[in-house]
């Protein structure tokens, strides 16, 4: 086998080794926490009521059963894979009975949402900009919006964040700053629910673009910088091509190359949530579901995030392997 | 270029003249003057859609759903109670046991009707009972297998439970203290097959408020005043003065105070003391169970170093006075609650009725108790130590703090132990320990060292006490430091992986003298094996031969019986000499209440009749107090 039939049998063996060394330590680090679910649960619904010990003990045996806790863990190992294999994750031991897919696909949604509009929203803006900056060295307005990104890069994302939630929030109240979408407002395909989604997005999508333009902004602008040094640029130039056309097909084209390779890594890894974005504006989604499964204990729960994370990672890392080819023709020639 | 600064400039200025345009008030299809909004602090339920609360925390408990939707037989107010501190809510009246106290009977009120126009009777008891007999696994199902060896419905407001052993205290099971043991509706749960696998969407209700709606994602749920309200047991008290319920995920303290000042959010059910003040500062329809300084309810829950009593390090009792003599408790105070906390030297919270059964009455002997350091007899209580945070204070917080010696005491605490390092050093040195240049070390050699286990960003104030006692511990010689714990808190408790942390393992009714709540289960009985996990609440692990025989005798004594006091006050005294744990001071839980839409919130002055902690079950007295305002 040669060519690209070899490139990609090696690529999906790769791709088929990530996973599953990825999910066997995401195994074997949920099994390792000091949390306990049962622990977890005896203390939730004990913590605040009347209590009798010698309640607990049989509590404690009953939970262990319900939960599927009692064998060792090479047997949990051995059915969590059993499951794996057919995309059950079981149920969650933190909000059991409920099958942790139902809970993962009800938040998923919303991360994606979420991070896909405020990733190409960065990506494009600050691609733009750092683009035309990197061409037109001389324009003062580009520059200031070099600062600008740059100077809301390095501020920790917190900060930003809360920020907005006080000049929007407070200040100058004029935007929600909580939930995804208005209260009791029925979930449906309405313009008044479309425009609540809407106006609920825009503090959580523009502290993202706020904190992540910056990190593009200075990537294109630096490619550009290279790539109008490079001598196909001066003959264009030289020949009369229109400046627009140079920037469009000869600059940035060229330059953009390794910026849509970490477009497709920040969409893989949109799986993972937004933790901070979602706990500071409210907004549902996996992160924070991840957070509260850490807290809980909830080892299927965690798991199940975390693999469909490390699938989605994995996936955008092959599919760009697989397109690299057709798109760089030296890649191709190698 | 010129075209794009323009657009950009363009884009600015409608953005300035949209934005305002899509601010929209915090609710839709609601009339905001007659809804409540309240934060519930379990945050966003993830399984939001189950309503089965006699499954193990298979969703989420004070959404409403305990406060609003469910009853039981009994409330015991943690204040003073809308019309005392008993209510007898399902039962009519109090329970009636027999003379061994292996038989307990039940009188069920009558007229009371389940929101889908079923009356509540006997046989919703006994089913529910029968339920938790059969099914393990449900939240009850153990303590009702340990206790009930057969329920009968005597007629159908009559329900007689027959034990498997002597229970003076059966019926605290059904008495809410934050919540109970609630009853389900027969015909609804027998109709859905496995109780553990129902999700009962939409919940049935007993209480004044059925469910309007709720967020899939867990973020609200709103609750509708039932037009049968009559036929619940609040009715008894008035009408439910909000229409709709919301219960909320506010978010993060600095978001819960925004919401509030935009009067989005009615009651904040905790802030950051930091929080409490700017609130105090800016806002003029909102205050605290105090309407001043310190603002905060003290919860009936006694934060205190609790030592484990399996480890070397704190088996003498004159190790852990000295650790006590050692504490500044007025710096403590201002370093967790910035001075908002409530202090106690015994081992009861000064809240609710214990002031009144056991702080003053001990007064006297608290002033007159000596330790003996085996060089010098000294008497450490200080009464004077709440006075004096309150004069710490004044000069920063002027009129709020208060100046008679009786609303100081409600406020700031009585009396604590004043810092004595000398009579420290003297106990130290008769338990073998000695000092080497700045260094203490213990009898075999090695430096004292002590980790104190704090709970992390979950808690911050407990966690900034805990580095003030730590730092204390230190100036003396001491090796101390914080661990912190974050989420394996529960675990590391229960497992006894810990030398000392900062906890509670004391909680009470508040309204009601009797300790047995919490006690019952610091008998010896109950210790577990090092290494073993240990059941709630005597995290400790400590006992003693005096206090076995104080909690057999409560066992043997009715739950209103003058007696139980006495034996309080006789596990009060045990303690103070003892010191197992070093009690500091209440739960301090900074609720927040705003007067734009409503009035009649509990208040500590004018109105102590239930806790304004809005997840606690009795909160449902609330409801009947509050009116719009007009």
């Amino acid at each position: 086998m040669t060519g690209f039939p070899l490139y990609l049998a090696t690529r999906l063996g790769q791709f088929a080794l990530v996973v599953f060394i990825g999910i066997n330590i995401a195994f074997i680090v949920t099994h390792a926490t000091p949390i306990n679910p049962v622990e977890q649960s005896i203390a939730a619904a004990t913590q605040f009521g009347s209590t009798s010990p010698e309640a607990i003990a049989l509590m404690r045996q009953s939970l262990k059963e319900l939960y599927g806790l009692e064998g060792g863990i090479g047997a949990q190992y051995i059915a969590f894979w059993r499951r794996v294999a057919v995309g059950d994750f079981g149920p969650s031991l933190s909000a059991f009975p409920t099958p942790v897919s139902t809970l993962i696909g009800r938040a998923l949604p919303w991360t994606v949402g979420l991070l896909v509009i405020s990733i190409l929203l960065t990506w494009t803006l600050g691609n733009l900009l750092g683009g035309l900056a990197g061409y037109f060295r001389d324009s003062r307005s580009l520059r200031l919006a070099g600062i600008i990104a740059m100077g809301f890069h390095p501020i920790p994302y917190y900060i930003v964040a809360l920020i907005l939630l006080i000049v929007f929030g407070y200040l100058w109240p004029v935007l929600p700053i909580s939930g995804g979408y208005m209260m009791n407002m029925p979930r449906e395909l309405s313009w008044a629910f479309l425009g609540s989604l809407a106006t609920h997005s825009i503090l959580p999508i523009l502290s993202l673009v706020l904190v992540g333009l910056g990190g593009w902004f200075m990537g294109m602008r630096s490619l550009v910088s290279n790539v109008v040094t490079e001598d196909y640029v001066t003959y264009a130039e030289l020949g009369g091509v229109a400046r627009s056309r140079i920037l469009a097909s000869y600059v940035m084209r060229n330059a953009l190359m390794p910026q849509v390779t970490g477009l497709a890594m920040s969409l893989g890894a949109i799986f993972n949530g937004a933790i901070i974005t979602e706990q500071v504006f409210g907004y549902p989604g996996i992160g924070s579901l991840l957070v509260s499964a850490v807290h809980a204990g909830d080892y299927s729960l965690v798991l199940g995030i975390t693999t469909v994370s490390i699938l989605s990672v994995s996936v955008a890392v092959l599919l760009i392997d697989l397109l690299y080819p057709l798109l760089d023709p030296r890649v191709r020639a190698r | 270029m010129r075209a794009c600064r323009r657009l950009a400039l363009l884009l600015l200025v409608s953005l300035c003249a949209v934005l305002p345009a899509l601010a929209q008030g915090s609710i839709s299809n609601l009339p905001r003057k007659e809804t409540l909004i309240v934060e519930n602090p379990e945050g966003t339920i993830k399984n939001a859609g189950w309503f089965n609360i006699w499954a193990i925390n298979a969703g989420g408990q004070s959404t409403g759903l305990h406060q609003l939707a469910m009853d039981t037989f009994w409330y015991i107010d943690p204040q003073r109670g809308v019309d005392g501190v008993w209510d007898n809510s399902l039962a009519s009246e109090k329970p009636i046991y027999n003379a061994d106290f292996t038989e307990m009977t039940v009188k069920l009120r009558k007229g009371i009707f389940w929101s889908d126009g079923v009356e509540f009777t006997a046989d919703d008891v006994v089913y529910t009972i029968q339920t938790h007999m059969k099914t393990n696994g449900l939240r009850w199902s153990a303590p009702v297998q340990v206790n009930v060896a057969d329920i009968s419905a005597a007629d159908p407001s009559t329900v007689v439970f027959k034990l498997k052993k002597p229970n003076s205290r059966f019926h605290a099971l059904f008495t809410v203290r934050w919540n109970a043991m609630w009853m389900m509706p027969k015909h609804v749960f027998e109709k859905a097959g496995d109780p553990l696998k129902f999700a009962f969407d939409p919940p049935v209700t007993l209480g004044a408020y059925t469910l309007n709606s709720y967020d899939p994602n867990g973020k609200w749920f709103i609750w509708q005043k039932r037009e049968d309200w009559k036929r619940t047991t609040v009715a008894r008290f008035g009408e439910p003065g909000p229409k709709y319920v919301a219960y909320i995920d506010a978010g993060p303290p600095d978001k819960r105070v925004i919401a509030q000042l935009n009067h989005e959010l009615d009651i904040i059910h905790d802030t950051s003391p930091e929080g409490m003040f700017t609130i105090a500062k800016q806002a003029k329809t909102s205050h605290g169970w105090f309407k001043g300084f310190p603002y905060a309810h003290p919860d009936p829950t006694l934060p205190a170093i609790v030592f484990n009593a399996q480890s070397d390090l704190f088996k003498s009792r004159d190790i852990r006075w000295a650790l006590a003599l050692l504490i500044d408790i007025k710096a403590v105070s201002m370093a967790s609650y910035r001075g908002a906390a409530t202090i106690s030297a015994i081992g009861v919270p000064p809240t609710g009725s214990a002031p009144e059964y056991y702080h003053v009455p001990l007064e006297s002997w608290l002033q007159a108790f000596e330790i003996d350091t085996g060089k010098q007899k000294l008497k450490p209580y200080d009464p004077t130590v709440g006075k004096q945070i309150a004069d710490m204070l004044r000069p920063s917080m002027g009129d709020q703090i208060p100046t008679a010696a009786d609303d100081i005491a409600k406020s700031f605490g009585r009396g604590w132990w004043k810092p004595n390092p000398k009579a420290a050093q003297e106990l130290l040195e008769r338990a073998g320990f000695t000092k080497q240049g700045d260094r203490w070390l213990m009898p075999d050699g090695k430096p004292f060292a002590i980790k104190l286990m704090v709970e992390g960003e979950g808690r911050p104030v407990m966690t900034r006490a805990g580095s003030m006692i730590a730092q204390q511990w230190r100036q003396f010689g001491i090796d101390a430091t914080t661990v912190v714990a974050q989420g394996s808190m529960a675990d590391r408790r229960a497992a006894g992986d810990f030398e000392a942390m900062i906890t509670w393992s004391v909680e009470t009714w508040g309204g009601h003298p009797d300790l047995s709540f919490f006690l019952d289960s610091w008998h010896s009985q109950f210790v577990a094996q090092p290494g073993k996990p240990q059941p709630p609440r005597n995290w400790q692990r400590w006992s003693h031969p005096e206090l076995d025989k104080i909690i057999e005798q409560i066992r043997g004594t009715a739950f209103d019986d003058p007696k139980g006091l006495e034996l309080g006050r006789e596990y009060v005294k045990l303690v103070v000499r003892e010191m197992p744990t070093i009690p500091l001071m209440s739960y301090n839980v900074f609720t927040v209440m705003d007067e734009t839409y409503w009035t009649g919130y509990p208040s500590a002055e004018t109105a102590p009749y239930t806790d304004p902690v809005p997840n606690w079950g009795n909160t449902k007295y609330m409801m009947v107090r509050l009116k719009p305002r007009s």
